[in-house]
Formats: structure tokens, sequence, C-alpha cells
């Protein structure tokens, strides 16, 4: 059966009311707390004259207004858009913009460049959040919804297939993509994780990431399913792996979610060898490849969880899963590990460019079907043709995801991930485009050409470098060209490095080798650390 | 005062960005108002063990250590006095 994602907060609020749902620094918000002051976010953002439909931001802090937020939008019928509040304004104003963001929940802390774009004409009317001020738009403040009614009985007409969140990622073009997740697809994806990992009220998650960033739905919608606890964890501890390890062994977590790139500065920084962290019963790990050695370092230390590689792009949730085994059961030939087997009530097929279905033991496209899949991109009509891919049986369509993922299915069933078929790649986890950061560095002064690329380092992840061909006789200056990007980009799309270079490497048709530059730039820094 | 200097000149330099100004007093939080990120912090270790020329123990990496430049001079000089005495 299917349910509307929130329903999830008031079933567990009839289970379990004195239990908590989330957690952050310290405090507890119960599943009865949070589902009477959902119901107040929802009564009053009707109250302001938002309908079913309607796109709500979320640009918050980490902390318990963000899970009341979240459902208590879409209890009012509207679809939440995850804004994050360390993205320069002038990507916050397209996004609220392109969404058609009529009312954004902020609160006094962050309100500041949100009134910025408010200003700028984006077309906000309504502000739930910070303290009544000078602004002309229609603000009601915290205490005020903390007052308010919270006997809210549900919006009509609501149904599955509706819109329940908008989530933007890098786009090739520059402009952010929207991401159209309904009730149906949140909800399948929730419940589907919630059984794969064998969740219980007795679980405490690891509210790791970003409501921005995908894998957050796992702590959002799969914990609260389960009537489990998700501890939100405060954005110090995600800059300071030895307090980070602390506040794990404190608040005894049992699962824990995060790309890999947080694990391995666990590894290396968090002076794991003084915490106790018994209570870890599950790892899962995804949005980038964990480098073996590490991995076996981590499962040696923590014999007794179990670690999983955890697949799918944002516009599917998750489609495949691999349960790692023990690093003594290793098959001697891996190089890295598997994406793994489909998870349940997903179809995987492999593509050739031609679109033909190909037969195992081929390397292809990975496309997908499951109901864990977006609905489209938003505002996205032109791209339909490209990001799906249908096929007919018996009269019926059935509409495939193509994840754009270069991967290969093996005699033992298992996916192997080969690589990405366009430029998009992965820094920490984040998803960027490096056609966008080149469109934004070719838009300063005296660029005449411009090549960002991916270098490994050695904390699990990638990082992002640039080299500039200069327009004029006289380059322009790196560290004006930095300061513009952070203006323009998300700050970890921002290159570490950007060189200046009389002329790029070229291959044979004239393109710009930005493979060269990379194997290059990977070059010269292992020689650098090996010194 | 000379810690405090070295280490205000390196932030807002190299780690802060346009949006955050160039104001750093030396109790402002580094870690919890978005001045900093991750891949900053490891930047501003390195700067302390490569050129001011201390170790840097990884369980010290801790937020009551970091939080602003002040904690992080006074947590620098703890540990100089710690491994003169021995």
């Amino acid at each position: 059966m299917s349910d509307l994602l929130h329903h999830i907060v008031d079933r567990s609020a009839d289970r379990f009311p004195d239990a908590a749902a989330f957690r952050f620094q310290g405090r507890d918000l119960t599943y009865a707390e949070l589902s009477r002051q959902s119901n107040a976010v929802a009564a009053t953002l009707i109250d302001a004259g938002i309908e079913r439909g309607d796109r709500v931001g979320i640009h918050l802090n980490r902390g318990l207004r963000v899970p009341q937020a979240v459902f208590g939008i879409m209890k009012a019928g509207a679809a939440f858009v995850p804004l994050d509040p360390q993205q320069p304004t002038g990507r916050l104003t397209d996004v609220v913009r392109s969404a058609g963001i009529r009312c954004i929940v902020t609160d006094q802390q962050t309100a500041a460049s949100v009134l910025e774009v408010v200003d700028g004409g984006a077309g906000v009317e309504f502000l739930l959040g910070p303290d009544a001020s000078g602004t002309a738009e229609r603000t009601v403040s915290w205490s005020d919804v903390d007052r308010g009614d919270c006997a809210f009985n549900g919006v009509p007409g609501l149904v599955p297939e509706d819109m329940a969140y908008l989530m933007f990622t890098s786009g090739s073009t520059g402009t952010p993509k929207g991401i159209v997740h309904t009730h149906f697809s949140g909800h399948s994806f929730a419940s589907t994780a919630a059984k794969v990992y064998g969740l219980t009220p007795d679980d405490r998650l690891s509210g790791f990431p970003p409501l921005h960033f995908d894998q957050a739905m796992f702590d959002y919608f799969s914990g609260p399913l389960a009537g489990a606890t998700t501890v939100i964890i405060p954005e110090a501890h995600m800059m300071m792996p030895a307090s980070l390890s602390q506040l794990m062994d404190q608040e005894r977590l049992t699962v824990w979610y995060s790309v890999p790139y947080a694990l391995v500065q666990l590894l290396e920084r968090g002076a794991l060898h003084e915490r106790d962290m018994s209570s870890l019963r599950w790892v899962l790990f995804g949005g980038e490849v964990f480098p073996l050695g590490q991995l076996r370092r981590l499962m040696e230390l923590w014999p007794v969880a179990r670690f999983s590689n955890v697949y799918g792009p944002a516009e599917v949730n998750q489609c495949t899963y691999f349960h790692v085994p023990p690093p003594a059961e290793w098959p001697a030939d891996w190089t890295a590990l598997p994406l793994g087997d489909l998870w349940p009530h997903a179809e995987g097929l492999v593509l050739d460019e031609d679109g033909t279905i190909l037969p195992d033991g081929s390397p292809g496209e990975f496309i997908v079907r499951t109901p864990t899949m977006m609905s489209g991109y938003w505002d996205g009509a032109k791209e339909r043709n490209t990001v799906f891919f249908t096929r007919s049986r018996d009269g019926r369509t059935e509409t495939f995801y193509r994840t754009g993922d270069l991967v290969l299915r093996e005699k033992d069933g298992l996916y192997r991930f080969l690589g990405r078929m366009d430029r998009q790649i992965k820094s920490r986890g984040f998803r960027i485009e490096l056609d966008e950061i080149e469109t934004a560095i070719a838009r300063f002064p005296d660029v005449a050409e411009a090549a960002a690329y991916a270098v490994n380092d050695d904390w699990g992840t990638r990082l992002i470098h640039a080299a500039i061909r200069p327009g004029g006789a006289t380059p322009p200056s790196i560290a004006q060209l930095r300061a513009f990007l952070a203006g323009e980009l998300p700050r970890y799309a921002v290159p570490v490095s950007i060189r200046i270079l009389d002329d790029f490497p070229r291959t044979s048709s004239g393109k710009t080798d930005r493979l060269a530059l990379e194997k290059e730039h990977q070059k010269q820094q292992t020689a650098l650390e090996t010194d | 005062m000379e810690i405090e200097t070295t280490l205000t000149r390196f932030i807002v330099d190299e780690l802060l960005d346009e949006r955050h100004g160039k104001d750093l007093g030396p109790d402002d939080s580094l870690l919890s108002s978005g001045l900093l990120d991750s891949l900053s912090v490891m930047s501003l270790i390195g700067f302390i063990e490569h050129e001011m020329g201390y170790h840097v123990s990884p369980a010290d990496v801790t937020i009551e250590n970091f939080q602003s430049v002040r904690t992080i001079s006074n947590y620098l000089r703890l540990s100089e006095r710690g491994s003169v005495d021995g």
C-alpha cells in the first residue's frame, strides 16, 4: 500500500510517542512533538496561502527545526526544496527562481542571505522563521509558529504521485538541475532501505549528510519509518574527526551512512583506538569509490559491524547494494568493490550506444527501473528523451532511468562500476559537472579557455583542479578569479588550484585533452608526496 | 600574540572567501558558522605543521581546540610547553 511521506511521522507518533525521532546536541525531539510541531508548520503555511503543489524552500543550519520543516511542508501539500545555506547568493537566487519558490523556511541565523535573495526580487512572498523585522515580505517567526494551531487534519486531494521534494544538483549547462521526487518514490525508498538494512526502533542513525544531499533521505525517512532515532551531527563535528568519533561513541550510534571520505577521515584522524564503537552494527557508504586499503583497515578496526556499498544516483535514490565480506575473504584480484546486486523491486539493464540491450559480461550504460525513481526533472521536458529509456511490452510502456554510469555485470551477478559516460564527477560525495565549472571560469574576463579536471587525493575522494589559457597579454589574477568563483559555485566545486598555461594539451581532433592534464597533475602530486 | 596574528593572517588570506568578508576576531567561531569546511581545516593543519613547525596529533584535532583562533593558539602554546617539558 502506498502512503504519503509525512504519514511516516504520524504513524510512528502513534506507536512510539515518547521515543526520540531526532536528536541534536543532546536534545531530543520525540515523535509526538515532531508530529505536533510539523502540524503547526503546515497550519502556518496554509494560513499564508500555500497550496498543494507549491514549492517551499528549507534554508536552515543543522538542527531540530529541519525535520519539523521537512514534514510540515509535506503536510501542507507542498514540496520541500533543500537549500544549502553555504551556497553563494547568486546560485541560491537561481534555484529559488527556477523552482518558483513562494515561501522559505529559515531562521534568524541564516536569514541574511535569504533576505538578500528576496530583495533581489526572486518572487518569494512569505518567510517562515526569522523574527519579523523591517522586511516588506510577510514573515511569521518561529515563536509564533510554536504558539500556533497544532490540530491539523491534512490537505485534501493529495495523492502519492504528487511531488514531495525537489532536490537541486549540478547541471552541465551551468544552471542547477532539479530532481522531482514524489511521495510514492520517496516512500518506496524509505521502506525498501528500512527493510534491506533491518532498521528497528532501537536503532540510532548518524544524521551525517546535509539535507540537500540525497543520502539524507535515509536519515529523514527510513529512520522515522522504523521508529528509530536519527542523531543529527553538528556542523563542527563534520570537520573534526576526533570529536565526531567521540560523539559516535557517546551517542551509541548503531547505523552509519555517509560518503567514504567521512569514514577515511575518521580512520586517519579520528583517534579511533580511544573510542568504543561496539554499538555500531552497520556501516553504509556510497556516492564514491571507497579505496580498498583504507576500507580493509577500517573493517579490521570495527570487526563487529557489517559494511555495505550503496549505489544509486539521486534520480533513483538507491538501486544496488553490496554487503562487503570480511577482508580475509576478499578475492585476490579485487581492484575495487563491486556495486553489487540490484536491490528489491528494481530491474537493471545494460545498454550499448545504440540503445540495444547487452548480455551479461558486456560493458555499457546502466539503466534502471524502480519505484524509487524520480518522476522527472523540474521543468525538464527537453531532457525526457535523453534521461529515460522506454521499452514497450505488450502495449505497455516501461520507463528506465539512464544513469550515465558505465558498468559491467559479471558471471557472479554483481555489477562493476567502470566510469562515467559524461563529465560528471564526485568530490567528497558531491556531484559536480565539470562543464559547469568551466562555464563559470569562462565568464571571467581575459580567460580564453578553461579546463577543469579531478585528481585523486589520499582521502578516498577526488579534488577539482583547473587550468586556464589567458585571452589577453596579461593573464588574469588567480586570486581574483578564485574570489569570483566563490560567488558563482558551491564551495565544494571551486577548484583547489588553478594554473595558467600558454596552451592546453590537445587530442588528435584538436579538443582539450583533459585526461592529459589530469594525468600530468597526478604525476606531479605523486612525485611531491614521495620526495 | 604572534601565534594569533600568524593564524589569523593565514585563515583570512587563504581560507575565507568573499562572502565571509575579511574580518576575523580571535574569538569568532571557525567551525559552526560556515567559515571553514573540512578541506580548509586540513589546509589549516597543514599550515600549522609545515609552516609554523608544530606537531598536531590527530587526537588533538577537536572542536575544543579548534573553535577559534584563540583556542588554537592556546592549544599550540600548551603543546609546545608539553614537548619541551618532555
